[in-house]
């Protein structure tokens, strides 16, 4: 455990702001040699950018960096290593094909005095040094037989060759049992007491309770606070993440009475399991859930790119079973994928083209011509109506601000006259005001009949903007709040994501108990 | 408040460049190569461009979907034998010649079978890449083996002279004293300019060569499509061995050997990007005359047969040289991060991940 006033790092005063954003605020952060500091924060919060600017990939544009008292002034990823801070990505970059001894000393191979690989000194050696650090591994296995588990230790046990201090560990956990995260937490914790220090961010909150010393949280850019594990519980914690203030945006309820799409005991093996849930014309219901917890699975189902597996979708009264996206917008579905840059948009094309796509077929002629007129006016429209910032229709889509790029990905799904819109991150990567614009499209949606369901991770945002958020976890809807309920509390909702119950938050003890713990089976976690 | 800035300006080159270029290989040439630009060499570039003309418009057609065929060349030689192998009559093979199969099948039903037969190619190209996921380029290199392989089992690697005149006439025919050919070839690129730019099909091809996933996302059926692609470009080839044959009046064996990077270099010196999605039939055009000047005016300033190939290949390379700067001038100016004038709030969300 390190001691209170050794400090092994000291990031002062650290901004950093990209244009319409600013990703860090003034953070002041520090780690003591020896602990194990956690980071915890939505996505976008800044947790990636502070480890940037800390792995010297990223420059910021003011702050101060000092480690060990030594004020660090040029940081390059070459002189961050140098200091000793290394970073364990949450996919282990390793040299796969090749046995663990190799990857222990790549680059570095003993040679015999025939200047051929000595493999007897180079097995031996590294077995030496992986059994110093208390490592149980047989170094002549490719690294591709070893577990995620021991892909993550021997990582750090790589780093720790390399003379790190400071080990960044992202995500470690993602992928793991229950009995993999025990073996890897009691790896860490032995490298602890030899007085390395490690920075470990996580989005699952019981085992940053289970093995952190401290905690940092971060939101929107700024640091919000750093706490003793001893002296925080996880009520708190969760009300440190999301935040005290109002939400600035709150529609009213457009919601009508018949029933748009209905899911009945919708499964999917390994993706999600007895999913039942209904969408009124007009409303606006939130889905919000943990990456592997069946959200993603289940939109790209709806929309035709994966299958829906067993139980029954209704569209309007009808069976709904799409094979492709064609499908889907036929049926009346249509889809705004989070990643907009692989799925949403054609950036080399221009803006005419792209918003026009989705019904190109109604745009032909009976030969096939496509009709310029009708085009013209369909993307003239669209770009008036949403606001779309562009010289022209003509303008290549890359060339388009996020915000601009992400109307355009809706000018094309509204022109398919969908009934359903599955809304994927509608506002990620966006500046403020084309998110105002993006809540201003979905209202009017909304008010146009069209049933909405928005997936997102801003909680806050789905509380201004639905009607019902619903929570899924392990492929399960596991809770839902409605505004009418008037229970849509954020720190309930973001526990629920994380796999805890309202009950437990409410009694403000452990939340998070023994038989909630994730299963290992089809656990992951958010990237 | 389309003003003309740097990048609007690079953007206008890169899309007219040829054309720049074309002009000043007229005026080069035209002055410094004695009869270079009278009607008879002229007719003869045009008529030298006419088979790789119509085989580009295919590898265009390719490149635009981010694909690649190898397998061209191979149609071409195949389907050149076999035209000739089934019209002419059949005599002993001797080391020199061979003849025919001996049916001596009408023209009228040899040509039809041998576009089907590269359309055909063109379709199992598409449907191992597409459906099987194999990777384009081993396919159609593989395919190219396998049809040159076959073409010369046909021929016994022997020359099969003497096809008769109704099959001539599209490589070697004249109307009003202008080659079929090169009508031909013009009115092929007219047609798929058209396509390319005012329908559907169009459309679509571009989509999916700059895109895949967002093409999928967008509503559209990318192996549906890249397959189509394939099958124009097998029926092209085929179309480009019939000329060719015609041409020649008799089917060589090695027919059209290493013509596909003359093909690839030609769209790519016309401003269609290895990178797929986009580039236009029109820019191809002018990147085979470019290439069939050149090629002419190689020959008439005698230049030693041992340097042309070090030439014409040095003018790829630049060709490509050019393409690659075009997307990697675009990678940084592209997608970049927005000027948004909005007064963003400084505790507002970061926008990462």
């Amino acid at each position: 455990m390190g001691r209170k006033d050794d400090i092994l790092l000291d990031m002062r005063g650290i901004s950093k702001s990209y244009p319409g954003v600013q990703a860090l605020a003034d953070a002041d952060f520090s780690v003591r040699r020896g602990e194990i500091h956690g980071v915890v924060g939505k996505n976008g919060a800044g947790k990636s950018t502070l480890m940037g600017v800390l792995m010297g990939i990223r420059q910021a544009d003011s702050g101060s960096i000092a480690i060990d008292g030594t004020a660090l002034r040029h940081a390059s990823p070459q002189t961050m290593l140098d200091a000793g801070i290394s970073y364990v990505p949450q996919h282990i970059n390793l040299l796969n094909t090749l046995t663990v001894a190799e990857n222990i000393l790549v680059g570095n191979l003993p040679k015999n005095r025939f200047g051929l690989v000595d493999w007897k000194a180079v097995n031996d050696d590294s077995q030496e040094r992986l059994k110093r650090l208390g490592l149980k591994l047989d170094v002549r296995l490719p690294v591709e037989g070893l577990s995620v588990a021991e892909r993550t230790m021997l990582a750090i046990a790589k780093a720790l060759f390399n003379n790190a201090r400071l080990i960044i560990l992202d995500e470690p956990t993602a992928a793991l049992a229950r009995g993999d995260i025990d073996l890897l937490f009691s790896f860490v914790r032995a490298q602890q007491e030899q007085g390395v220090a490690f920075i470990y961010i996580s989005h699952h909150l019981e085992e940053v309770f289970e093995i952190c010393d401290r905690v940092t949280v971060m939101r929107d850019g700024h640091i919000v606070g750093t706490r003793e594990i001893s002296e925080i519980d996880v009520p708190e914690l969760i009300h440190m993440m999301v935040g005290g203030g109002v939400q600035e945006y709150e529609r009213e309820t457009t919601a009508g009475a018949e029933t748009v799409l209905e899911a009945k005991n919708l499964s999917r093996r390994g993706a999600y399991e007895q999913i039942n849930f209904k969408l009124r014309r007009g409303e606006v219901v939130g889905l919000s859930g943990l990456q592997g917890s069946g959200v993603d699975e289940l939109a790209q189902a709806l929309f035709g790119l994966e299958r829906l597996g067993v139980g029954e979708v209704l569209l309007d009264g009808g069976t709904f079973d799409p094979d492709s996206p064609r499908d889907a917008f036929d049926g009346g579905l249509a889809y705004l994928p989070q990643d907009r840059h692989r799925f949403g948009l054609i950036q080399l094309r221009p803006v005419r083209e792209n918003v026009t796509y989705s019904v190109l077929d109604r745009l032909v002629s009976r030969l096939g011509v496509l009709m310029r007129k009708p085009e013209q006016q369909i993307t003239e429209a669209y770009i008036e109506k949403l606001g779309i910032v562009t010289p022209g229709a003509e303008q290549r889509t890359m060339l388009l601000s996020g915000g601009n790029q992400q109307k355009v990905v809706f000018a094309k799904l509204a022109a398919t006259q969908p009934k359903v819109l599955i809304l994927h991150e509608p506002t990620q990567g966006v500046d403020v005001q084309a998110k105002v614009d993006i809540f201003n499209i979905i209202d009017d949606l909304a008010a146009q009949g069209v049933a909405l369901l928005v997936i997102s991770s801003e909680v806050r945002e789905l509380i201004g903007l639905c009607d019902r958020i619903l929570v899924m976890y392990e492929g399960r809807v596991t809770d839902e709040f409605t505004r009418a309920a008037d229970n849509m509390k954020p720190e309930d909702i973001l526990l629920a994501i994380e796999g805890g119950s309202r009950s437990a938050a409410a009694n403000g003890s452990a939340a998070l108990t023994e038989n909630n713990k994730p299963s290992p089976g089809i656990r992951k976690g958010v990237s | 408040m389309q003003t003309l800035d740097r990048h609007h300006l690079l953007e206008f080159l890169s899309r007219h460049f040829i054309w720049v270029v074309l002009i000043a290989t007229v005026l080069v040439f035209g002055l410094t190569i004695d009869g270079y630009l009278r009607i008879s060499n002229i007719t003869n570039i045009l008529i030298t461009g006419s088979v790789l003309g119509v085989m580009v418009i295919g590898q265009a057609l390719c490149l635009m979907a981010r694909k690649l065929d190898l397998s061209a060349e191979g149609t071409v030689s195949l389907v050149a034998v076999t035209a000739a192998w089934l019209m002419l009559p059949y005599r002993e093979t001797d080391l020199a010649q061979a003849g025919g199969l001996g049916i001596e099948l009408d023209p009228l039903i040899v040509i039809p079978l041998i576009l089907l037969l590269g359309t055909v190619i063109g379709f199992v190209n598409g449907f191992m890449i597409m459906k099987l996921n194999m990777n384009f380029f081993i396919v159609t290199l593989a395919m190219q083996l396998v049809l040159r392989g076959l073409a010369l089992a046909i021929s016994s690697g022997a020359i099969m002279p003497g096809t008769p005149a109704a099959f001539n006439w599209l490589g070697g025919g004249r109307v009003a004293g202008i080659p079929v050919s090169v009508i031909a070839t013009i009115g092929l690129y007219a047609v798929f300019g058209f396509v390319m730019s005012r329908m559907q099909f169009g459309r679509k091809v571009y989509a999916v060569g700059a895109n895949e996933d967002a093409a999928r996302a967008s509503g559209f059926n990318p192996a549906r499509t890249v397959i189509l692609v394939y099958m124009v470009s097998g029926f092209l080839a085929a179309l480009a061995g019939w000329m060719l044959l015609g041409r020649l009046e008799a089917s060589v064996p090695n027919l059209g050997v290493g013509i596909t990077l003359n093909v690839v270099a030609a769209a790519v010196i016309g401003g269609v990007s290895l990178k797929g999605g986009e580039g236009s039939i029109i820019g191809a055009f002018a990147g085979v005359l470019f290439l069939a000047m050149v090629n002419n005016a190689l020959n008439l300033m005698n230049v030693d047969p041992l340097w042309v190939n070090a030439v014409r290949g040095l003018i790829i390379l630049v060709a490509l040289v050019i393409d690659a700067q075009k997307s990697r001038y675009r990678g940084r100016a592209g997608p970049a991060e927005p000027k948004v004038k909005t007064g963003a709030e400084p505790n507002q969300k970061a926008a990462l991940s």
